[in-house]
């Protein structure tokens, strides 16, 4: 990196056109090396969930009570038997199912709900008002706490635990796009299509939309970490998935039984969930820094 | 005076909040699939319990109806009655609550202190090799579960090294006291801070690299005053009020790690009562400590609220 590229780049940069945000994820992100690590461990745990039947050794559910309790390294089961004399090792590969879905689903369908709530709320201020305000009681509940009291009320289960998250993670997700519609409110192109007569919804949708929608995309990328964790707590209290399912909070779950004899059962399902966790963290890092308007051009430049 | 009037103002914005809060957890019944009162009372209740109790709590109607007879109550202390040990659920909560606050005193002291020594420590120098590590350690600290991290505690510290007791707030057969309380809490007052301490190190760590690169540090530094002076004296400080509401809303995320932490390790707060609940479906008693919990979180983010606006040295 030579400081003659710096000039040039600052002298050439009014007539450049704004980049888009795809360009700073692309440059700031894959070329981070420890964001490429990360979405090589979530690549793999992916693949892992997807291919499940064909890579597990054993079926999931298959016990064999002769090996009760051995410890990893066995022959035939790497990882060790848990109590029931399952493989742990096809448990986690078939768990990596659950684990994905019971994380990235509820994040989704939050932002999915949280992106017009925000954008609604910040085009309009009496109904912004009522929306934030409604979400200001949301806050008042611990996060793990409100999905806890929706899922134990609504009967435990894979979907009424998704349902208990998705409520959850709304009010933060709402409050990020709120902010940042707010701002996209204030700027010139959309003074422009006001003066230019066009309606209020179209507004919205073709002109802020692609603005507001980069600070939800990258929000929702830093909190999956926190709502994989979530997921198998819920799991891990009864709420969420159901034995005899393999899910890694479940196995947790049902190792801490074993601790003083067999402490591989509860260590392995944990270990797996904390290494996933840590690379959607990464993930959710790299991405913030890429997009961050005071941070994304020095990372660049940085890796040029 | 004016310390006095914002606190004034914070605690009347405060109200609503906990009124909606009531408002969720009464609604909160309503997703009980199926007849709420036989889900309340059980399957062993008589034809004339269930019909006293749906008279009792105005079943039959309107919800605005309900609500009114449930905030009357409420107001006067019952919070509902337990299903599983036919007691007030407000008389058994009471003892409970104490249980877990001082738990989370205990990791509360663990996360300011751990969060700001390593905060510091990191931020004082941007890319230093203690900045990569403590960013390390964070990152780390931030992606373990609770529930995991406190079987792992528990088997090393508690049962192979036998450093801590395993299990209580209390050495049974030992006439107790407080230092036997704080040697149960050093293990999952620990466990519950590990997130806690990561996210409050982080955020003050990256306020404590932009304070240091403020004109008044040049200032400092060209006035020849020494890096240690700099970073306690004058950078310090000027992190505390994002330090204070940061720390202020890991009370929150501590109640979400508690639950976990005395399941574990068999604290008898509030946590552990929220589990046996869920086994027994216990659903008044899931309302009221999820109510007591939220209450209790809303006047600790008032409290820290207070404390962020005394702390700041820019106030009026």
């Amino acid at each position: 990196m030579s400081d003659v590229s710096l000039e040039t780049g600052r002298r050439k940069q009014p007539a450049e056109k704004r980049r888009s945000n795809l360009y700073f994820v692309w440059r700031g992100v894959l070329g981070d090396p420890v964001a490429r690590i990360a979405v090589g461990i979530i690549l793999i745990f992916f693949l892992a969930a997807v291919f499940a039947p064909w890579i597990a050794p054993w079926p999931p559910n298959e016990a064999d009570p002769s090996m009760r309790l051995r410890p990893p390294g066995t022959p035939g089961h790497w990882l060790g038997v848990d109590n029931q004399g399952r493989d742990i090792l096809s448990r986690l590969i078939y768990g990596a199912r659950y684990t994905l879905l019971c994380g990235i689903t509820p994040v989704v369908l939050g932002a999915v709900i949280s992106v017009p709530l925000g954008m609604f709320g910040a085009w309009y201020p009496v109904a912004g008002a009522v929306i934030m305000r409604s979400m200001d009681v949301l806050f008042a509940f611990p996060m793990a706490l409100l999905a806890i009291l929706l899922a134990a009320l609504m009967g435990p289960g894979i979907g009424n635990m998704m349902i208990a998250l998705v409520v959850t993670l709304i009010p933060y997700n709402t409050r990020v796009v709120y902010a940042a519609a707010c701002l996209e409110r204030d700027q010139a192109y959309v003074e422009a299509a006001r003066a230019m007569a066009t309606p209020g919804y179209k507004i919205i949708l073709s002109e802020m939309m692609p603005n507001v929608i980069a600070s939800s995309v990258v929000y929702s990328c830093t909190i999956v970490g926190a709502v994989v964790i979530t997921a198998a707590g819920l799991s891990f209290l009864g709420l969420g998935v159901q034995p005899p399912t393999a899910e890694w909070g479940i196995m947790t779950s049902e190792g801490r039984n074993f601790i003083f004899n067999a402490p591989h059962i509860a260590a392995v399902p944990g270990l797996a969930i904390t290494i996933l966790v840590m690379a959607f963290n990464l993930l959710g890092d790299s991405l913030r820094d890429s997009l961050d308007p005071r941070t994304r051009l020095m990372l660049i430049k940085r890796r040029k | 005076m004016q310390i006095l009037q914002f606190t004034f103002m914070r605690m009347l914005s405060a109200i609503p909040v906990l009124i909606g809060v009531t408002i969720i957890v009464f609604l909160a019944v309503q997703l009980v699939p199926g007849d709420i009162a036989l889900s309340i009372l059980g399957r062993m209740a008589s034809q004339e319990q269930l019909q006293a109790l749906r008279e009792q709590m105005g079943l039959d109607r309107s919800l605005v109806v309900q609500y009114g007879i449930w905030f009357t109550a409420l107001l006067q202390g019952d919070i509902g009655t337990s299903l599983s040990q036919q007691l007030p659920v407000a008389g058994i909560l009471g003892p409970k609550i104490v249980n877990s606050l001082i738990l989370m005193a205990g990791s509360l002291v663990i996360v300011l202190v751990f969060g700001f020594l390593l905060a510091v420590l990191s931020g004082a120098k941007f890319r230093s090799m203690t900045d990569r590590v403590v960013v390390v350690i964070t990152l780390v600290l931030a992606s373990l579960p609770a529930f995991w991290l406190g079987i792992i505690m528990l088997y090393f510290f508690g049962f192979k090294w036998k450093l801590f007791p395993i299990s209580g707030m209390y050495n049974v057969a030992s006439p107790g006291g407080f230092w036997d309380l704080i040697h149960h809490l050093i293990l999952p007052a620990a466990v519950t801070a590990a997130g806690s301490v990561a996210v409050v190190a982080r955020v003050t760590r990256s306020r404590m690299i932009d304070v240091m690169a403020q004109p008044y540090i040049l200032a400092g530094k060209a006035r020849g005053l020494k890096r240690s002076q700099l970073v306690l004296r004058h950078a310090v400080r000027n992190t505390l009020p994002t330090f204070a509401s940061i720390g202020g809303l890991q009370i929150g995320y501590l109640f979400g790690g508690v639950i976990f932490t005395e399941i574990i390790f068999n604290w008898p707060g509030i946590g552990l009562q929220v589990y046996d609940a869920i086994l027994q479906r216990d659903i008044p008693m899931i309302q009221g400590c999820v109510l007591v919990v939220a209450v209790v979180f809303v006047i600790g983010n008032l409290l820290s609220d207070i404390a962020v606006y005394a702390l700041d040295p820019k106030k009026g």
